[in-house]
């Protein structure tokens, strides 16, 4: 089966039309027609994840975030940049592929980034969580006791908190990556992967200061991109598990990039 | 300074400085909020689009104003602590009601929108209106000054002043320590808590900073990447800036990249901020008001 091959049966199974203007959901690099001897699932395709991958046998990558270090995965301004030339040649001289998946994981039903990101912080019950954030309601905690809970869950390092750590909290907001959910009136807490810290549409940050200056039940958790989107990226292996079945399909997690 | 060449800017603040030098007449006008923008309008220069960012955001610009604070961003904090210090007029360089719209905006694509109901704007209000504070913000044009402040701010706080390479630019050649001690004397310095987070090898040797309070752009990366040991930025966006130091690090060379918070990236500047505008307003005091690291991190 090549790459491409690969692609088509996604597009057959993903339940949602093709939008072929996405600019993000495109093969980044390497042959499409190359044969795939087995597929890596990750959400950052970075210079280690591929070195794992390839070592591992597994020379397609399937990633949700981009390959050049830049949304639209645009190298005009990047043929001489080193960097660029050593991953690339990395992936070439492998005979790897890298495509990547994300407009279409974010209006799949459910959203395994979402999916994935509330399993990974211990919130239950979002088995067919969409894009679109909802309230989870769980049992009253603190929240700092919440927060620790998960940083033990995730492993996460470097996650920023905001708000005050004895806050009651019961009603969870979560949305994975840069999909911060916006602070609401009925969430306690806030969780998302990184957001623009101020001056955006509509700043967390500031917000969730304000309202724990003024005694209010409110929590803000930004897990880093990697540790919040990824979880969901061993959600999608599996389900191209369902229709591809003579290829080994691997999770291959990013590092959490951070030391504090 | 040119002497042919005097600019509008420099012209102002002259006759800024002059005019701030005479004492106020028994029976005289108060200073007010307005007189205070007015007059570091026209020493900064510039065109004060009503469009843009900059400009009076809430109280009434025609208060006397007993004192000024500058900060980074106008949080409830630290509107609090300026009510206690007998500031009237607050310049705050990032928005005060939550988002760039500054103020009650309908919701749009995406996670947008403030009603004028909303409990947390509408407190901030209230406070402002009944410790008769004005808010103004200051952004844009004060980031045009050519002394380049929100830079030369944080290099002072950090100690690293006199270690600037060119009088124009950004980047610092400091005593060389590893890149751990190195973030562990800026944590020190900013007196950091959760807000920073560092990629890179720990014991990279690191002689030559970049500092770049704000938002950093990959391109700006790309860029000035080669000729860094370590970048000190405000804020970036995990899977663009972050991804690209990973894969350097992943590459084996010996370059970090440090991002400390947006708004700890730029307290230092508006303490500059303060210092200059003690220069052109002599009736009232003014003060810095840091922001500090609003972020802690769960054990």
């Amino acid at each position: 089966m090549t790459g491409r091959e690969v692609v088509d049966l996604i597009k057959k199974n993903v339940g949602v039309p093709w939008n072929e203007q996405s600019y993000r959901d495109t093969f980044k690099l390497g042959n499409p027609d190359s044969t795939v001897k087995g597929i890596a699932t990750t959400v950052m395709v970075t210079f280690d994840m591929l070195k794992r991958a390839n070592q591992a046998g597994l020379n397609m990558v399937i990633a949700h975030e981009d390959t050049f270090w830049n949304d639209r995965d645009e190298t005009k301004d990047l043929t001489a940049n080193p960097l660029y030339k050593l991953k690339t040649e990395y992936v070439l001289k492998n005979d790897m592929i890298v495509w990547r998946i994300h407009d279409h994981m974010h209006s799949m039903r459910p959203d395994f980034t979402v999916v994935g990101s509330l399993r990974s912080v211990g919130v239950k019950g979002g088995e067919d969580a969409v894009m679109r954030p909802r309230i989870y309601t769980i049992p009253e905690t603190t929240f700092g006791e919440f927060a620790s809970q998960v940083k033990r869950l995730t492993g996460s390092r470097a996650f920023r908190c905001v708000g005050d750590p004895k806050a009651k909290v019961s009603k969870i907001l979560l949305g994975p990556g840069y999909a911060t959910p916006r602070m609401t009136a009925e969430a306690d807490v806030v969780i998302g992967g990184e957001q623009q810290e101020a001056d955006g549409a509509f700043d967390n940050v500031e917000y969730v200061a304000d309202a724990a200056s003024l005694g209010m039940a409110k929590g803000l958790i930004m897990l880093g991109h990697v540790i919040s989107e990824q979880p969901g990226m061993e959600d999608l292996g599996n389900w191209m598990r369902t229709f591809i079945k003579d290829i080994p399909i691997q999770y291959v997690p990013a590092e959490e990039p951070f030391w504090t | 300074m040119n002497e042919p060449e005097i600019s509008r800017r420099s012209f102002a603040l002259l006759t800024g400085a002059a005019a701030a030098a005479q004492v106020p007449l028994p029976g005289a006008n108060a200073l007010t909020a307005r007189d205070v923008a007015t007059r570091l309008q026209n020493a900064l220069g510039g065109d004060w689009p009503t469009t843009g960012p900059d400009g009076f955001k809430a109280g009434n610009p025609e208060t006397p104003v007993k004192g000024i604070a500058t900060t980074a961003m106008a949080t409830l904090d630290v509107l609090r602590r300026a009510a206690k210090a007998g500031v009237t007029l607050v310049f705050t360089y990032e928005p005060t009601f939550f988002g760039r719209q500054d103020g009650p905006a309908p919701a749009g694509r995406g996670p947008a929108g403030l009603t004028a109901d909303d409990p947390v704007y509408k407190a901030k209000q209230d406070f402002i209106a009944s410790n008769g504070l004005v808010v103004f913000r200051l952004r844009e044009h004060w980031q045009t000054r050519p002394q380049n402040d929100m830079v030369t701010g944080l290099a002072e706080s950090l100690g690293w002043a006199k270690y600037r390479v060119k009088p124009d630019d950004s980047l610092y050649e400091i005593p060389a320590a590893t890149a751990e001690d190195t973030v562990a004397l800026i944590r020190q310095k900013l007196n950091l808590r959760g807000g920073l987070r560092a990629v890179g090898d720990r014991k990279a040797r690191v002689r030559r900073v970049l500092l770049h309070p704000g938002v950093m752009t990959p391109a700006t990366m790309w860029q000035r990447y080669a000729e860094t040991d370590l970048l000190v930025a405000g804020e970036v966006r995990e899977w663009e800036n972050t991804h690209y130091a990973a894969d350097i690090h992943t590459a084996g060379e010996q370059r970090g990249l440090v991002t400390i918070g947006r708004v700890a990236s730029e307290d230092p500047g508006m303490r500059a901020c303060a210092e200059w505008l003690k220069t052109i307003v002599r009736e009232v005091p003014a003060q810095w008001l840091p922001v500090g690291d609003l972020y802690w991190r769960a054990v």
